[in-house]
């Protein structure tokens, strides 16, 4: 698209009708300050974008002042353009009427488009939907540019990543994310009903179903928090850099700074070694078992005396039975009629071990096959073997003396926790040996620190010795700290929220492991096959979708920098990097220099301004690839703080690129100081362009009476 | 094979209620997330059962055996022995289940039951588990009066982080 044509009338300084006919590529509009360049990229821009309000504003005064009071006229901003080769007219108006001296009053603007086809036959059409359609708003937006100032598509963060969603292929994923997240959820749905329809897991299930949403939800909570971190470390940087700026001796605040982060590393290390939690291991590490020994000594007396006694009512019952089996039982066999050990002591599988290897191993002696000592552990294995079966065909013979038998698992429980009394008797030493240990290291941590007041203090001889003002410097100074201070913290913080989102994503993962297995001993089979297959579906199209934006990114930080490295020959050798985020609900791009691989947080306005215009251009000429279809460009003042021989060779840069460009500059203007005439210098010459025009004020003029206002259009 | 402990564990043990608000809601922290919050300072117990474990060594081991009065309402916060120091849900944490065992260990040793009785089936099951329910009330609650006073004398006694260790080792040998 190329507009051929602007033309205004009696649209503030612009008094009755002013005509621009354009060229493609270059066109450059010149211009003293206050002498309509302004008023021009205004005027286009309420022809695209304005709104109905306030149009007596747009007069032109000197117009207003030669209308006679109760006539009326136009004002008119209108644009032929040119697109596949039909032309259209879109024109913005509306009537002024005077009412009396230096007033009127205005009708609500209408917009008008006429559409002609290559054959020259004109139709009347929507002036909104033509607009609309042959400029679309999205491109509009980033086609116009005023002054250096006012970038706000560089600063708000989404702006950037909706224009990449718009022109990257991201888009077209768009809608199959959409669907697969849908049908995903559909998938999940049916397979948490199915899973519901066991009963036997439904408190289970519940329970894991709000875990995981209460873990999602801390899970978003802390990306928050990490964010805004991330956010602020940024924000300080920045700060600190530009204060470091104003130091003299900046290598060596450099080289302290490293020092100073160091220790500071240093010492959160040893900090973190320091284990503190001591109430904690009470539990963790039972040392609150310390004083348990006793204890179990007590436990230990007791149950074994209850087991004696317990053997021994037994042995006196059976005896008192006079059962020959129970005889046989009671038979101690033991000198003095000592009271018998329970049948399992020593346990089954020792005392074949014993028989077998012939060797009593309780008392170290052998046991020749045949002897007594042989004998007497073979019958006691048999009494074992036989008490093991024996119970049926006793009990209705007769009612034991012992209903039941808690005897046997207070005596393993006895046994099993004897070997942990060694333990036990060793918290002691590792209470101390830990108490030692954090001891130790804050001492060391008490060195370093005193190192980092000394470190600290040559610092702030360094940043002493700076080149502002002592007065400003203190206020530097006292900002320096307090940044480095929170710089610290907050690094500290982005560490602690980055460990805390990994270990709740790790146990999130784990919960919805555990629901997974529910749904697969529950749920029906089939359901869950679909459910995976959905879910991987839902994965591709993310990563797809993804995948397609950072492409895009790609390529718009490889051409912004191209133009970058042009515009800014010989001066800077940093580049333009771009960076995808992902926010909680949304992805926002983020623009920053660099400068070896170190964020760049203060660059001049020119360079801002090179940054800024260089991926302008990068965006246009992506949208030219993609659309197949170039769009004109209007730049007001972008230049300002580029010095004429910047802004040339800027110029002479744009001219090469491929679309129309509609420049308003101030440059290439010259005063005489005599005689106060304007003149248009020699070296604008040399300036490549296609068209050039000047808009100047018609002389004489008053500059506080708006009636003698009238910028005039020289074509050059 | 009858196992009293299976049983034993199985249960809630309560604690007056007058140690609700200035012990247990002060002590431990609740619910997750916050574990991090400014307001946590001196909550050293992950949750309840932490301090009522505490509260029973402590004590246990100044043989402070102190029944809950009866005119007191007892409370529970609906969380059986069994699932005591289990790992679920709690993050950098260790398992110590193992301390149930020493808990009924030292239950055994502390209360009187005929175990003849129990054995030859003239004592119930369920009468035997409340005697040892009783003996854990009554050191729990000698342990959190022990505790109260500790507060009472200096409310900012627990914000030292050895301050709960060292009670437990001041009891020395019982």
């Amino acid at each position: 698209m190329i507009i051929r044509k602007i033309q205004i009338d009696n649209y503030l300084c612009y008094y009755d009708t002013n005509t621009f006919e354009l060229s493609e590529g270059l066109n450059i509009i010149l211009g003293e300050n206050g002498e309509g360049k302004t008023k021009f990229f205004e005027s286009v821009d309420w022809l695209f974008n304005g709104e109905n309000r306030e149009l007596d504003m747009l007069v032109s005064a000197k117009k207003l002042n030669e209308t006679e009071i109760g006539d009326s006229f136009r004002v008119r901003v209108s644009m032929t353009v040119e697109q596949y080769g039909e032309k259209s007219i879109i024109t913005k108006s509306f009537l002024a009427k005077k009412e009396k001296a230096n007033e009127c009053s205005t009708s609500s603007f209408m917009i008008e488009g006429i559409s002609e086809n290559s054959s020259g036959e004109r139709t009347q059409v929507d002036g909104q939907a033509l607009l609309d359609r042959i400029f679309p708003f999205q491109i509009r937006k980033y086609s116009m540019f005023k002054g250096e100032a006012e970038l706000n598509i560089f600063e708000s963060d989404s702006a950037l990543a909706n224009l990449i969603n718009l022109f990257s292929e991201a888009k077209h994923y768009d809608k199959y994310s959409e669907k697969g997240a849908f049908l995903r959820e559909k998938a999940e749905k049916a397979v948490e009903d199915s899973s519901k329809l066991d009963k036997k897991n439904e408190a289970l299930y519940k329970k894991l179903e709000g875990d995981i949403i209460y873990l999602e939800r801390e899970k978003a909570k802390y990306l928050v928090h990490l964010n805004s971190t991330e956010e602020e470390i940024r924000k300080i940087e920045g700060n600190l850099q530009l204060a470091e700026s104003h130091v003299s001796n900046a290598d060596a605040l450099e080289t302290l700074n490293k020092r100073i982060k160091d220790i500071e590393e240093r010492i959160s290390y040893l900090a973190g070694r320091i284990d503190e939690n001591y109430t904690t291991s009470l539990f963790d590490e039972n040392w609150i078992l310390v004083n348990f020994e006793p204890l179990h000594k007590e436990f230990a007396e007791k149950v074994s005396a209850h087991s004696k006694t317990r053997r021994e009512l037994q042995s006196e019952f059976d005896k008192q039975k006079g059962i020959i089996e129970g005889e046989k039982k009671a038979k101690a066999e033991l000198l003095n009629n000592a009271i018998p050990l329970p049948n399992n002591i020593p346990s089954k599988a020792i005392m074949e071990e014993m028989l077998n290897d012939e060797i009593c191993k309780v008392c170290n002696r052998e046991a020749k096959k045949g002897s007594e000592a042989y004998e007497f552990m073979m019958k006691r294995l048999k009494t074992y073997l036989e008490s093991q079966v024996t119970e049926e065909n006793e009990t209705d013979k007769d009612e034991p003396l012992f209903k039941y038998d808690y005897t046997n698992r207070l005596d393993n429980l006895s046994i099993s926790h004897e070997d942990n009394l060694k333990n036990l008797r060793l918290i002691r030493t590792k209470i101390k040996e830990l108490f030692e240990f954090n001891d130790d290291r804050k001492k060391d941590i008490e060195e370093l620190n005193e190192q980092l007041e000394k470190e600290k203090s040559e610092r702030e001889k360094i940043l002493g010795n700076s080149s502002i003002g002592a007065e400003k410097l203190s206020d530097v100074l006292k900002n320096y700290n307090a940044w480095q201070r929170d710089l610290k913290n907050r690094n500290q913080d982005q560490v602690d929220y980055t460990t805390k989102l990994k270990s709740l994503e790790s146990e999130l993962k784990a919960k919805k492991e555990e629901k997974d297995k529910i749904d697969t001993s529950s749920a029906n089979s089939f359901l869950i096959k679909t459910r995976n297959i959905l879910r991987d579906i839902e994965t591709i199209f993310k990563d797809t979708k993804e995948k397609k934006f950072d492409e895009f990114i790609e390529k718009l930080q490889t051409k912004s920098n191209n133009f970058f490295k042009t515009i800014n020959i010989d001066a800077f050798t940093g580049t333009i990097v771009f960076t995808r985020r992902n926010k909680v609900n949304r992805t926002i791009v983020e623009v920053e220099l660099q400068e070896d691989g170190r964020t760049f947080y203060k660059p001049n306005q020119s360079l801002l301004t090179s940054m800024h215009i260089s991926i302008l251009f990068a965006i246009s000429e992506l949208a030219s690839e993609i659309k197949e279809e170039n769009f004109p460009m209007i730049f007001d003042a972008p230049t300002s703080s580029f010095g004429e021989n910047k802004t040339a060779q800027f110029l002479n840069l744009i001219f090469e690129t491929e679309n129309q460009k509609i420049l308003l500059i101030k440059d290439f203007l010259h005063t005489d100081k005599a005689t106060k005439t304007l003149s248009i210098k020699k070296e604008f010459e040399n300036v490549r362009r296609d068209k050039a025009f000047w808009v100047k004020l018609e002389r004489p003029f008053d500059a506080n009476n708006l009636k003698t206002i009238n910028s005039q259009v020289i074509t050059l | 094979m009858k196992n009293l402990f299976e049983k034993w564990k199985e249960k809630i043990p309560k604690y007056d209620i007058a140690f609700r608000e200035i012990l247990f809601d002060k002590l431990t922290r609740k619910g997750g997330g916050s574990e991090q919050s400014k307001e946590d300072r001196g909550k050293q117990f992950a949750n309840n059962y932490e301090l009522y474990i505490y509260a029973f060594f402590l004590g246990l081991f100044n043989k402070e055996f102190s029944p809950i009065p009866e005119n007191s309402k007892k409370v529970d916060f609906s969380h059986a022995i069994q699932f005591w120091g289990s790992k679920s849900n709690r993050l950098d944490r260790k398992d110590f289940t193992n301390l149930q065992e020493n808990i009924f260990i030292a239950l055994i040793a502390k209360t009187d039951i005929d175990l003849v009785a129990l054995e030859k089936g003239e004592l119930d099951e369920d009468d035997a588990v409340k005697l040892l329910i009783k003996t854990m009330e009554s050191y729990t609650n000698g342990g959190l009066i022990l505790i109260k006073e500790k507060l009472e004398e200096n409310p900012n006694y627990f914000l030292q982080p050895t301050s709960f260790l060292n009670m437990i080792l001041e009891t020395e040998k019982v």
